[in-house]
């Protein structure tokens, strides 16, 4: 049987998705696995969106911003108002979109290295006052988060995996969706070229803002989860770590496709888990940032290339 | 208000703007002649503080003396950045540039941390306890001694940028690539010049500070490197005089204003600390010059 790109794609997506369904039954129930699971989940949805974004050429130095926005946003209106966090978290999201419309207007008449720089300072702002608001958000000490699924419920660990796991499914098709329409389209070409993008009737400004609300939004949505699944938020979440790992994500990956932020995720996620059980500390980060640079010099187009890179080596081999 | 505090704020501000000038000339150089930005430049002022803070510990001679070896060493190291890192992604868009500056944050970092631990360090100056008196304003002396270092290190680079082949050679570099390699200049050799001679002003700028009396640690160069970057681009990319400028304004802003802020809530009776605002001072200049003129003050083309 002959698969063509497309359907080799569709089959290792369905694949890699029942795989994930059946991980707890074949590696046994394990809090500490599942726990993995689940950020690793959480970073694929964020890093997607970091990558959402920088299909339109816009490199964000600060998603930690929206991470944390949607977070604390998240936290503190279940917390006040007792509402299940499944709504909040949507809300969460919505209000890191709409602080995503605003940065994004600062930001687009601005390209590369000065758009990282603003993103950057965003993320810096949006850590000052987090902390200087006290009163709502507990400042350097955080505040509690309403846990996703209830501790007292039996294997809750379980059920919250299952959830995560179909909330990113969703957010991925989303996105897939999304770069494949017409917006994906458009976002291409105002990267390659933004005047060109112009003269051929493209709103580029709308483009550019409607990538920043949508990343923002995903990345608030991750974010909120990420701390509903830890039951407390801090500051911590604007750390400029936070910022630079979905980056680190994508690049190892594959920048601008879908694929490119998972595999990515996964592929260092469990690096550096595994790192971190030899007992590594900061050698783990030494051998990221090396893995890095290498991949940035050797295979700007991520790991989703190597496939492409061994086939035309042994072509030109033969 | 005190004027006598407000004073102290702007010496305070000047001794700042003197490290994020020699960190933004370096950058502003690097960018003249190779159009890219190292965001690890931070990172090379830690490497360089570090190297001050060693060849100190086993030597025991004046700190100030210190400095520069540690910017020969660190002049070499930014020849293999130059050589390993940026020459390879040149031309291959400025995105990769900021992904492997990245990398190379996270290299420098942790293997800083790995080597020498993530305690923080400290020289002690001899001349810590000497302190100027300048009518009413007490300025330390080791202050003083950097903010004269600062603009002899300026005046230095002026002179070798006006007056020497090779600093012309890397000035014509930096106006036009192609017509300066078709002139005979061999433009990958100052490439690797103006990483080195950026990186030896951070290093500068490290040693300074340590000797000043702040602590080193792996982390000490991120916040002022990314503050430096500001100050290049709301200076203008490749305006040296702009970097000046930028860099005392920000210098002196980031002191001065959290106090006069503080001042001036007090008029309506609310008393309020500003001093946590600190760090965000350099980004709302920032936006506030890109939204008003996206090339920055002195600059002349964007990006």
């Amino acid at each position: 049987m002959k698969l063509d790109r497309l359907s080799i794609k569709a089959y290792l997506g369905i694949v890699s998705l029942i795989l994930a369904l059946l991980i707890p039954l074949i590696f046994g129930f394990s809090h500490y696995l599942l726990t993995v699971l689940i950020l690793m989940l959480v970073f694929i949805m964020y890093a997607s969106a970091w990558n959402l974004l920088a299909l339109s050429g816009q490199g964000s130095l600060g998603h930690a911003a929206f991470f944390g926005i949607g977070g604390y946003t998240s936290a503190i209106i279940a917390g006040s108002l007792g509402i299940s966090p499944f709504a909040t978290i949507l809300v969460g999201g919505l209000f890191a979109a709409f602080i995503g419309v605003l940065i994004g207007l600062t930001c687009v008449r601005l390209k590369e290295w000065f758009l990282a720089m603003v993103t950057f300072g965003f993320a810096i702002i949006a850590h000052t006052i987090t902390t200087e608001l006290s009163w709502l958000t507990g400042g350097w000490d955080g505040i509690p988060a309403e846990k996703l699924i209830s501790v007292t419920i039996p294997n809750y660990i379980l059920y919250e995996y299952y959830l995560v796991l179909l909330i990113t499914v969703i957010v991925i098709a989303i996105i897939y969706l999304i770069m494949k329409s017409k917006i994906g389209l458009a976002l291409e070409a105002i990267r390659e070229n933004e005047l060109e993008a112009k003269v051929m009737g493209i709103n580029v400004t709308k483009y550019k803002l409607m990538a920043f609300a949508v990343s923002a939004f995903f990345a608030g949505v991750a974010g909120a989860l990420e701390i509903h699944h830890f039951g407390y938020i801090t500051p911590e979440v604007y750390g400029i770590d936070l910022s630079f790992l979905p980056i680190i994500y994508c690049i190892s990956g594959g920048l601008f496709t879908i694929e490119g932020p998972i595999l990515g995720t996964i592929l260092i996620t469990l690096l550096d888990e595994g790192l971190k059980n030899f007992g590594f500390t900061y050698e783990r980060f030494v051998i990221i940032g090396l893995i890095l640079v290498l991949i940035v010099i050797f295979l700007p187009k991520g790991f989703v290339s190597i496939p492409e890179k061994i086939k035309s080596m042994l072509k030109s081999h033969s | 208000m005190d004027f006598g505090v407000l004073i102290q704020m702007i010496v305070w501000g000047l001794y700042a703007g003197c490290i994020y000038i020699l960190l933004a000339i370096g950058l502003n150089l690097i960018f003249g002649v190779m159009k890219v930005v190292n965001f690890a430049h931070g990172e090379v002022l830690m490497l360089g503080a570090y190297a001050a803070f060693w060849i100190y510990t086993f030597s025991r001679i004046n700190p100030y003396l210190v400095i520069p070896v540690s910017m020969l060493l660190i002049a070499i190291l930014g020849v293999f950045i130059e050589r390993l890192g940026f020459r390879p992604i040149m031309g291959t868009g400025k995105l990769n540039e900021i992904f492997l500056s990245l990398g190379l944050i996270y290299v420098f970092q942790n293997l800083a941390a790995l080597l020498w631990s993530a305690d923080s360090r400290s020289i002690h100056s001899p001349y810590s306890n000497v302190v100027v008196h300048i009518g009413a304003i007490k300025l330390p002396l080791d202050y003083l001694i950097i903010i004269v270092v600062t603009i002899v290190f300026l005046i230095a680079f002026q002179l070798f940028m006006k007056k020497t082949t090779i600093g012309r050679a890397m000035r014509a570099t930096s106006q036009n690539r192609e017509a300066a390699a078709l002139m005979g200049i061999n433009v990958e050799r100052m490439d690797m010049l103006s990483f080195a001679l950026g990186s030896a002003l951070a290093a500068a700028a490290g040693s300074l500070w340590l000797i000043s009396g702040q602590m080193a640690n792996p982390y000490m160069g991120a916040i002022p490197a990314v503050k430096a970057f500001a100050v290049v681009i709301v200076g203008g990319l490749g305006s040296i005089p702009g970097a000046i400028i930028a860099g005392l304004i920000l210098g002196i802003g980031e002191n001065v204003l959290p106090y006069l802020l503080q001042a001036f809530v007090a008029v309506f009776h609310v008393e309020m600390s500003f001093t946590a605002w600190k760090d965000t001072i350099a980004f709302f200049l920032l936006i506030i010059v890109l939204i008003l003129r996206p090339t920055g003050i002195f600059g002349e083309k964007g990006e």
